[in-house]
């Protein structure tokens, strides 16, 4: 009970370092997770043009995200990018590309031959064929793939802080030298917050963005 | 031409798509479609047809160059297809296919006039265009314009699909087992639709299927084809009559044999001299006549020579029995039905099936005269001499064929 309180007391006198620390947080998570789906979301369509591609790309993100967090961040450090925001964000772009690329990949292909066959046949072209047909019906597959980067990344970046990119896991380190489970409480009940946050929002997106006539 | 559905050609028919010498390998292996040529008038409805993998859809394919040929050429309106831009070729071209390849997150109206989409047309015309062709499947505007695919029936769903192939209004549409996905009853009821439809537009079509009934009942001119390559060209009723080898033969086998039994007419496989008795004779003269002649049933003739009916042995037997003494004509069974000598072997065996209880009917001429019985065993008589023919040689072996085709369309 008294934790609570505490808790809640750290709250009240420090909004201003909570806010910032969420918000370090935020971006932690919406720069890295932009960045890999603007490269992986492309490169895997391109991927689905050009076969032999995909072998590489999907090599490679399942590489990054095989490699266990910690030793992902270390990496980062080992290489000479040192400590700091900048490591930080490259090392958990690389962790959210692979659901991204599975999904991209998975969604197109899985894209009902018939009707790919039907569209050809009428005289798509091969961008009208990605457009037309295989974005609108592949979206909400691509979407999920998002989605599990998303919670990925969020509960990747509390650990980020370890090597100095702030955020709610620097709150959550500062907690625990202090001995003071308030300050980690303070730390972990945003992070939580955000998460579930985060996986009702790409929720409600992915319903809004599955077309009409794949809904059941 | 079977009924006339399709404005058939005539001498002065223009020949609007041809296959010079078209061959198609796919890698090492022998090729997918060899030498392949075919003139196809404008407005003919020509079928492929063929066992599975002799190459139909790589034919047709070639078409639209969804598939490019390996040699020889394909000519559209007098032109080579090479000289299209395959996009623009396949945008002048309908296509209908047997998986139907609805868009799934397209309306129903956006699925017909897709083609008239990418051709840039507006979409309020493109709505109209699209109420127009439901209307004449019968399928309400109102009703239908905006649903979605998943939400119809099989057999809508390729109403659509066909209506699609239409819309901007081709020249010629290509048909790739357009109804074989559908069950037989659903199958049958859109080929009368689409030949229908197919008077009111006037269109080239080439047809692929596996299903002989189609063929015959859709082409204006079967082309059969066998590993790749062309048996047979002709018109449903010369290839039933004169098939080219016994491949065709084999392949149209189950037709042609109810086209045997069709044109034998009753008084060719009848016998002709039944056993009779009048209906004056006794009972037990009577079945003595039937024991001589080793037969379980009598014709009955009355005083003036006409047919009075069929007697039974058990029957008779069973009034002896009981000691009755009358005429042989009391017991006769006047329900039986009966032939007459101009009747098809195909009638006889449509009355035979359908009764029974019997196993002989009588034949009688115009004035109710007996002139001969058809039994059971007359009709197993004909088949088989209508399998002999549609054999053509007496080795190959029919049931094969059949196994392929039922095969081809269990897939
Ligand atoms: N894309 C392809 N690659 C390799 N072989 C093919 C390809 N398409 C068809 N074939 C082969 O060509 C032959 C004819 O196929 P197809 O035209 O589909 O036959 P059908 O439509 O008459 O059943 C088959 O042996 C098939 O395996
Ligand atoms: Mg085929």
């Amino acid at each position: 009970m008294t934790l609570l309180l505490h808790t809640y007391q750290f709250f009240t006198q420090h909004p201003g370092t909570i806010w910032r620390h969420t918000l370090q947080q935020l971006y932690l998570v919406a720069i890295p997770l932009a960045a890999a789906i603007l490269v992986a979301v492309p490169l895997t369509m391109l991927a689905t043009r050009v076969r032999r591609l995909y072998g590489p790309v999907m090599g490679f993100a399942n590489a990054m995200q095989t490699i266990p967090s910690l030793a992902l961040l270390a990496l980062m450090i080992a290489i000479g990018l040192g400590i700091g925001v900048l490591p930080a964000v490259l090392a958990l772009f690389l962790y959210a590309l692979m659901p991204i690329v599975r999904n991209t990949y998975v969604g197109i292909m899985g894209v009902d031959p018939g009707v790919k066959d039907a569209a050809r046949g009428m005289g798509v072209t091969s961008w009208q064929l990605l457009w037309m047909i295989e974005m609108p019906l592949a979206l909400h597959v691509i979407i999920a793939g998002i989605r599990s980067a998303l919670v990925a990344t969020i509960g990747f970046a509390t650990l980020a802080s370890l090597i100095g990119a702030g955020g709610l896991g620097s709150l959550i380190m500062e907690g625990m030298g202090l001995a003071s489970n308030s300050i980690v409480l303070a730390g972990t009940i945003p992070a939580i917050v955000l998460a579930f946050l985060a996986e009702g929002l790409m929720g409600r997106v992915e319903r809004v963005l599955t077309p009409r006539g794949l809904r059941a | 031409m079977t009924d006339g559905n399709s404005g058939s050609p005539g001498a002065d028919s223009e020949t609007i798509l041809e296959f010079r010498g078209v061959t198609k390998s796919f890698g090492g292996r022998a090729p997918a479609v060899r030498d392949f040529t075919l003139s196809v008038a404008r407005g003919q409805l020509v079928v492929l047809i063929g066992p599975s993998g002799c190459g139909k859809t790589t034919t047709l394919r070639m078409v639209n160059r969804l598939i490019e040929p390996s040699s020889g050429s394909i000519w559209l309106e007098g032109r080579d297809c090479k000289t299209y831009n395959p996009v623009e070729l396949r945008r002048r071209l309908g296509y209908v296919i047997q998986r139907i390849g609805l868009m799934p997150h397209l309306t129903i109206g956006d699925n017909i006039t897709f083609v008239l989409r990418l051709l840039g047309q507006p979409p309020a015309a493109r709505r109209d265009r699209a109420a127009e062709l439901l209307e004449m499947v019968g399928l309400d505007p109102a009703e239908y314009l905006d649903r979605y695919p998943a939400e119809l029936s099989g057999g809508q769903q390729q109403r659509i699909g066909v209506l699609r192939a239409l819309a901007h209004d081709p020249d010629i549409i290509l048909m790739d087992e357009p109804f074989g996905a559908l069950d037989p009853l659903m199958r049958e009821q859109l080929q009368e639709e689409f030949k229908r439809l197919l008077r009111t537009v006037s269109k080239t079509i080439v047809f692929v299927t596996h299903d002989m009934d189609e063929a015959l009942s859709m082409a204006d001119i079967i082309v059969l084809m066998k590993d790749g390559e062309i048996v047979q060209v002709a018109p449903p009723e010369e290839m039933l009559r004169h098939p080219a080898d016994e491949f065709v033969a084999s392949f149209m086998g189950r037709h042609r044999v109810l086209r045997q039994a069709s044109e034998v007419s009753v008084a060719d496989v009848m016998i002709a001299s039944p056993v009779m008795t009048s209906a004056s004779n006794g009972l037990a003269r009577s079945l003595e006549l039937m024991r001589r002649r080793r037969v379980s049933s009598l014709l009955v003739q009355d005083s003036q020579g006409r047919y009075a009916g069929v007697v039974r042995q058990s029957e008779l037997q069973d009034h002896i029995e009981a000691g009755d003494q009358s005429p042989v004509g009391t017991l006769a069974d006047r329900t039986v039905a009966t032939l007459a000598p101009s009747d098809s072997g195909l009638t006889a065996m449509h009355q035979l099936l359908s009764h029974q209880q019997v196993d002989s009917l009588p034949v009688l001429d115009a004035d109710d005269r007996i002139v001969g019985l058809v039994t059971r065993g007359t009709l197993v008589g004909l088949l088989g001499d209508a399998l002999r023919v549609a054999r053509g040689v007496q080795d190959v072996n029919l049931a094969e064929s059949d196994r392929a085709l039922a095969g081809e369309v269990a897939r």
